[in-house]
């Protein structure tokens, strides 16, 4: 007990003395730990910025996505598929089903005349499911339905060719053919992405099919289901056959997984990045531990009168040989704490996360594993840069040393 | 406590020889049949050219070397059969070491340097370090100095600094080699002083090796240490011849000085 806390001491008592040069080699060490922590806190943000980028076009995980078809080609009854797929989903007691048809084109009446704008039709618990975001306003509710002047939310684009009218002001779209009407802009999504670019708006699916007899031509609605990512297995296969059962001759339903977490070569691409650059910043890690031993090395041909004068007054060798392997441990352990205090601060000021990944919506807390990792990688650095020192500091003959 | 008139055997060394092998396979004999005992309390001076063997005598006799063949024995244990370890600890526990070049610390305080000891010792030593450190240094007349980096003291308070440190764990036995070789005659004269005085106080044994015939004359045994031989020296000749009589300190008013022709 005393033995280790002796050694401790005298570690830091060695450190203290000579801060210059620990400072000078633990620089090196801070850096590459900070390197290293940031590698995988990064890691870890782009695995979240990936994942809300890849939420707004496939769900969340797990999403499942139904639709039908007619093996003939030939256009699918909305109506009926409507109907079943809403009862399945009420005896599976879903909490997250949504109706989408995506690719329509609507005119709407804008200063220069009837523009087609690319549409899309949902249910209000869309945005939910595909962690969509809004620059302003509000998502469609439940009660929007029942609205005369039916709401809509429209890209950001769009907003800019009505003159950004404060929603406050209530601005409304004019759209003509069969939907036609006047209806009011609740919301605006943002321009996040080259994508965004369009005009667009968004409209609710059972105000717009309340005001046309048919769906037109060519849009097809699929039901989209968000549901726990354990169950999906067991979920996708009993559903798909549920909705199977009874279909009349020549119709089939499919239900495929849409969300990112389906395509495993994502989170391979993600494994890749971290290995590559984790793999950089352990070079750097190895050369500076490199320098440590190194200056520890150097430092140590000074110290062998030291040493043997330790030696002389009781010191084991074993209590040498630890002190010398502490101080390495101690120093490298210190110096990285600091690297991945940096790290820390510098991720947890939200401009920088913000600004490196637009659009992310959840930053998520500092991992852990990245800080664990940083801190892991300087105790082992310390532990192999002193251990070379502390061999020749074993060897140290007390009578060469001290040569009366 | 021991005492002076039953004497207690510290060291004993019985038939020591060393000797080293050269670059060019030679043998070089340092030291030759060696015996000496030095018990607690005692005060031994050794002599010698440069060259002798001191120095490689005191490191065995501080169980630092180990004699090539003889024994050496300390309080009856013989020495070579420990592991290094345990000699180590017995070292840490029972010898102190002042050396010519006072091998302070660089960097450190005097107070670091004198709780240098008392980190590699257990119990209440340990916990309590600073403080019977400071004591000590307050001892040596270094209470206003504790604070000081060691390297920038003078001359003699360095010496007064490694002899705080060689004393801190109250050693029995306390090796000096060539305390005041890096001292002008006066400073010298005063740390011998202090060194007898505490080594008393201690009832610690004393062994001191010196070409200076002021610091032999010190010690109660005299021994010459000649081509590796060992003999008991008659100083008071050497004392008669000496010029020098008036710096020696009244202590040893009984021998006149002859520091120049023992020295030289």
């Amino acid at each position: 007990m005393t033995g280790i806390l002796g050694a401790l001491a005298d570690a830091w008592a060695e450190i203290r003395v000579h801060r210059l040069r620990v400072l000078l080699s633990l620089i090196g060490i801070a850096v590459s730990v900070a390197a290293l922590t940031a590698v995988f806190a990064f890691s870890e943000y782009q695995r979240q910025y990936q994942t809300e980028q890849s939420d707004r076009s496939g769900g969340r995980a797990a999403t499942l996505v139904v639709s039908e078809m007619n093996i003939d080609g030939s256009p699918v009854d909305v109506d009926a598929f409507d109907e079943r797929v809403t009862a399945a989903s009420e005896r599976f007691a879903f909490s997250h089903t949504a109706r989408v048809v995506q690719g329509l084109a609507v005119p709407v009446a804008l200063s220069d005349g009837i523009v087609d704008v690319y549409a899309r039709l949902y249910d209000p618990v869309y945005p939910q499911i595909h962690r969509e975001q809004l620059l302003d306003g509000r998502w469609f509710t439940d009660s929007d339905v029942e609205a005369l002047a039916p709401p809509a939310i429209i890209t950001e684009a769009l907003w800019d060719r009505i003159g950004r009218v404060p929603l406050a002001q209530h601005p409304t779209l004019a759209l003509a053919g069969p939907a036609g009407g006047t209806y009011q802009v609740v919301g605006v999504t943002p321009r996040q992405t080259y994508m965004d670019e369009s005009l667009g708006v968004d409209l609710l699916f059972d105000a717009y099919r309340s005001r046309v007899d048919a769906l037109p031509e060519g849009a097809q609605v699929q039901f989209e289901v968000w549901v726990p990512q354990g169950m999906v297995e067991e979920i996708a296969p009993v559903l798909a056959m549920d909705l199977r059962a009874g279909l009349p001759e020549g119709q089939t339903i499919t239900v495929n997984r849409s969300d990112w977490a389906a395509q495993p070569g994502n989170l391979n691409a993600m494994a890749t990045f971290e290995m590559v650059v984790g793999g950089i910043a352990a070079v750097i890690l190895a050369l500076g531990a490199l320098s440590l031993i190194n200056i520890q090395l150097v430092a140590m041909r000074q110290r062998v009168r030291e040493i043997g004068v330790r030696r002389a007054f009781g010191a084991t060798s074993g209590r040498v040989f630890v002190s010398v392997l502490l101080e390495s441990l101690v120093a490298t352990t210190v110096a990285g704490m600091i690297g991945i205090a940096i790290v820390i601060a510098i991720l947890r000021s939200d401009w920088v996360v913000t600004s490196m990944f637009s659009g992310i919506q959840d930053v998520p807390p500092f991992p852990m594993r990245a800080a664990v990792i940083g801190l892991i990688a300087s105790v082992a650095v310390g532990a192999v840069a002193g251990f070379i020192p502390a061999l020749v500091a074993l060897r140290v003959k007390v009578i060469d040393a001290i040569r009366f | 406590m021991r005492h002076r008139d039953e004497l207690v055997s510290l060291v004993r060394l019985d038939d020591v020889t060393k000797s080293v092998t050269l670059a060019d396979d030679s043998t070089l004999e340092i030291l030759r049949g060696i015996s000496l005992e030095v018990s607690s309390g005692d005060h031994v001076s050794i002599v010698g050219r440069s060259g002798s063997g001191k120095s490689t005598l005191l490191n065995i006799l501080g169980m630092l070397d180990a004699p090539t063949t003889g024994t050496v024995a300390f309080e009856g244990a013989e020495v070579g059969r420990m592991r290094s370890g345990r000699l180590d600890r017995l070292r840490g526990n029972n010898v102190g070491f002042v050396f010519q070049q006072f091998n302070l610390l660089p960097g450190r305080t005097a107070l670091d340097n004198v709780m240098m000891p008392l980190g590699h010792a257990k119990g209440r030593l340990f916990w309590n370090r600073r403080q019977i450190a400071a004591d000590m240094l307050e001892r040596v007349g270094l209470g206003h100095r504790v604070e000081q980096i060691a390297d920038r003291l003078s001359g003699g308070e360095q010496q007064r600094v490694a002899i705080a440190r060689a004393l801190v764990r109250r050693p029995v036995l306390i090796l000096a080699d060539e305390p005041t070789g890096a001292l002008d005659i006066d400073t010298g004269a005063s740390v011998m002083g202090l060194l007898d005085e505490v080594a008393t106080e201690t009832d610690a044994a004393l062994v001191t090796i010196t070409h200076d015939l002021h610091v032999a004359a010190r010690a109660r045994r005299h021994y010459r240490l000649d081509a590796g031989r060992l003999e008991t020296a008659d100083l008071s000749r050497a004392f008669e011849a000496s010029t020098l009589a008036a710096s020696v300190p009244s202590s040893l008013s009984a021998a006149t000085t002859g520091a120049e022709e023992a020295s030289s």
